[in-house]
C-alpha cells in the first residue's frame, strides 16, 4: 500500500514531526511504504486560482514546483494522510499551501453526489483520506469543524474512505500510538 | 456603543485588484460603510503575505479598525492558503486580546458551486478565528455561485445583484451601528442566484469554451499523473 504523508507543521512544530514519525513506524509496521511531505520546507507557491489547470494544461498547474508534485503523489497514492495543526478548527496554513493546488486531480465538469453540486472525478481511483488534528488540549468545538472540514473535502476528493482523528499535544506516546494504530485500518479498506 | 468610525476589508483572493468576486461584493460592503462615515482601508492578501514589512502594515491596520472585513473565495472547502496564513499571523499577534469592545469581526466567502451551503465550514472557521483573535463575531455571509461577480463593482453586474446587494445594504445597516448583521441579510444572500442546474449547465459550457479557446478542448479530462 502506497501511503502519502503531507506534514503541515508550522516552522519550529516538533510534536507534528514526532508524529510524523510515529505515523511513519505504525505504517512501516504493517509493510507500508510512505512518501513523507514536509511542507514548510518544500518550495509551493499559492494557488492562483486561474484554473489553468483544468483550461490550459488539464490536470497539471502551470506552476512548476513541488506544489505539482505532491499531487501527483497524492493520486498515485492509496491513502493520504494530512498531519497538521488544527488551525481556527481548519488545515494548518502550510498543509493548505498544497491542498488548494491539488484541484487538478478532478475534473472541472459538474455532478451530483447527495443532492449537491460537486466536481467529476478526473482519475479512476483516489487514495483513503485520513486526517490528524492536533491540538493543544481538547476543544469540541474546533474538532466539531475538523471533522466536518475532513468529511467535505473527502467528497471533493473523491476519496472512498476517510478519517479525522484529533490528538492533544499533551497526550503520552502510548495513547498517541494507540490513536494511530486504530486509525490506520482505514487504508486497508478496499477502493470503490 | 460608540459608532464605528474605521472599516477594514482583507481580500483574500488571489486574482489581481479589480478581478474577484471577493472584492465585488467586500468592496460593496464598505463603500456602504463609506457612505456611512466610515473611513475605510482595502488590502489584498496576496500582496499583503509577500513582505514582513507588509504583513506589519495589515497588522497596524487590524488595530485601527472597528470593523474588519474578509472577503474570500472558498478553496477546498475552507479559507485558502494566503487567507489561512494571514490570520495565522493575526490571531498571533492579537494572542490574549479579550473581544470586549474590541473590532467586529465580518466574512464574506464566496463559492464556485451554486449552494451557499458549502460554505458553512470556512465560516466556522472564521467564526473560531474571531474568538480566538478577540474580535466580536459579527456574522458571515455566504454566496453560492460567486462567478458571475467578478470583475466588476456590484453596481454594474445588473438584475442578478440585486438580492445580494439588498443583503450587503441590510448586513452595512447594522454594521454602521455597531451591531452584527442580521439574519435577514445572512438568509437573503444564502438563496441561490441562479438555479444549481442553470449555473452547472453554464458552468459546464464555459470550461469547454475555455478549453476551446486554449486549444486543448479534447484533452480537458486529461490524466497527466496517471500510472
Ligand atoms: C484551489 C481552488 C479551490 C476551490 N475549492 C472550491 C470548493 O471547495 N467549493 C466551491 O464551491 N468552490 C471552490 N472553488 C471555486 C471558487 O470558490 C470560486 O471560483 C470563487 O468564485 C472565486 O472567487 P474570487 O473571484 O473571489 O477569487 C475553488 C477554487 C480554487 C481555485
Amino acid at each position: 500500500m502506497k501511503t502519502t504523508i503531507l506534514n503541515g507543521g508550522l516552522a519550529g512544530d516538533r510534536f507534528t514531526d514526532h508524529m510524523q514519525h510515529l505515523l511513519q513506524a505504525e505504517l512501516s509496521d504493517n509493510g507500508g511504504d510512505a512518501t513523507v511531505w514536509t511542507l514548510r520546507d518544500e518550495k509551493i507557491a499559492y494557488c492562483l486560482g486561474c484554473f489553468d489547470c483544468w483550461t490550459k494544461t488539464p490536470g497539471i498547474c502551470r506552476i512548476d514546483d513541488a506544489g505539482r508534485d505532491v499531487a501527483a503523489s497524492i493520486i498515485a497514492s492509496d491513502l493520504v494522510v494530512f498531519l497538521t495543526p488544527v488551525t481556527f478548527g481548519g488545515y494548518s496554513s502550510e498543509l493548505k499551501k498544497a491542498v488548494d493546488r491539488s484541484i487538478c486531480l478532478i475534473s472541472p465538469f459538474f455532478t451530483r453526489i447527495d443532492g449537491e453540486v460537486h466536481h467529476q472525478r478526473r482519475y479512476d481511483h483516489y487514495p483513503a483520506m485520513l486526517a490528524i488534528g492536533i491540538l493543544p488540549e481538547q476543544n469540541p468545538e474546533q474538532e466539531a469543524i475538523f471533522t466536518t472540514l475532513v468529511e467535505r473535502h473527502a467528497i471533493n476528493l473523491h476519496a472512498p474512505q476517510h478519517a479525522a482523528v484529533v490528538v492533544m499535544r499533551s497526550q503520552d506516546e502510548q495513547t498517541l500510538r494507540s490513536v494511530l494504530h486504530a486509525a490506520l485500518p482505514a487504508r486497508e479498506t478496499e477502493r470503490q | 456603543m460608540n459608532a464605528p468610525k474605521n472599516a477594514l476589508l482583507l481580500i483574500g483572493s488571489a486574482k489581481k485588484p479589480g478581478a474577484s468576486a471577493s472584492e465585488a461584493l467586500g468592496g460593496y460592503l464598505v463603500r456602504q460603510l463609506a457612505a456611512r462615515g466610515q473611513a475605510s482601508e482595502t488590502r489584498y492578501v496576496a500582496r499583503t503575505m509577500r513582505s514582513e514589512s507588509r504583513i506589519g502594515e495589515l497588522l497596524a491596520a487590524v488595530e485601527r479598525a472597528d470593523v474588519f472585513v474578509l472577503a474570500f473565495p472558498l478553496y477546498v472547502d475552507s479559507l485558502p492558503y494566503l487567507v489561512t496564513k494571514a490570520l495565522e499571523r493575526i490571531a498571533e499577534s492579537r494572542q490574549g486580546q479579550s473581544a470586549e469592545g474590541a473590532a467586529q469581526f465580518v466574512a464574506i466567502v464566496n463559492s464556485g458551486f451554486p449552494e451557499a451551503v458549502h460554505n458553512q465550514t470556512a465560516l466556522a472557521i472564521c467564526r473560531q478565528f474571531a474568538k480566538e483573535a478577540g474580535f466580536r463575531w459579527a456574522g458571515g455571509l455566504a454566496l453560492g455561485g460567486g462567478a458571475p461577480f467578478s470583475g466588476k463593482p456590484l453596481e454594474e453586474a445588473g438584475g442578478m445583484a440585486h438580492k445580494v446587494i439588498a443583503a450587503l445594504d441590510t448586513a452595512a445597516a447594522a454594521l454602521a451601528l455597531g451591531q452584527p448583521i442580521p439574519d435577514e441579510a445572512v438568509a437573503a444572500l444564502a438563496n441561490p442566484v441562479m438555479s444549481p442546474r442553470f449555473y452547472t449547465l453554464m458552468g459546464g459550457m464555459g470550461w469547454r469554451l475555455e478549453g476551446l479557446r486554449n486549444g486543448v478542448y479534447r484533452q480537458l479530462r486529461a490524466r497527466p499523473f496517471a500510472s
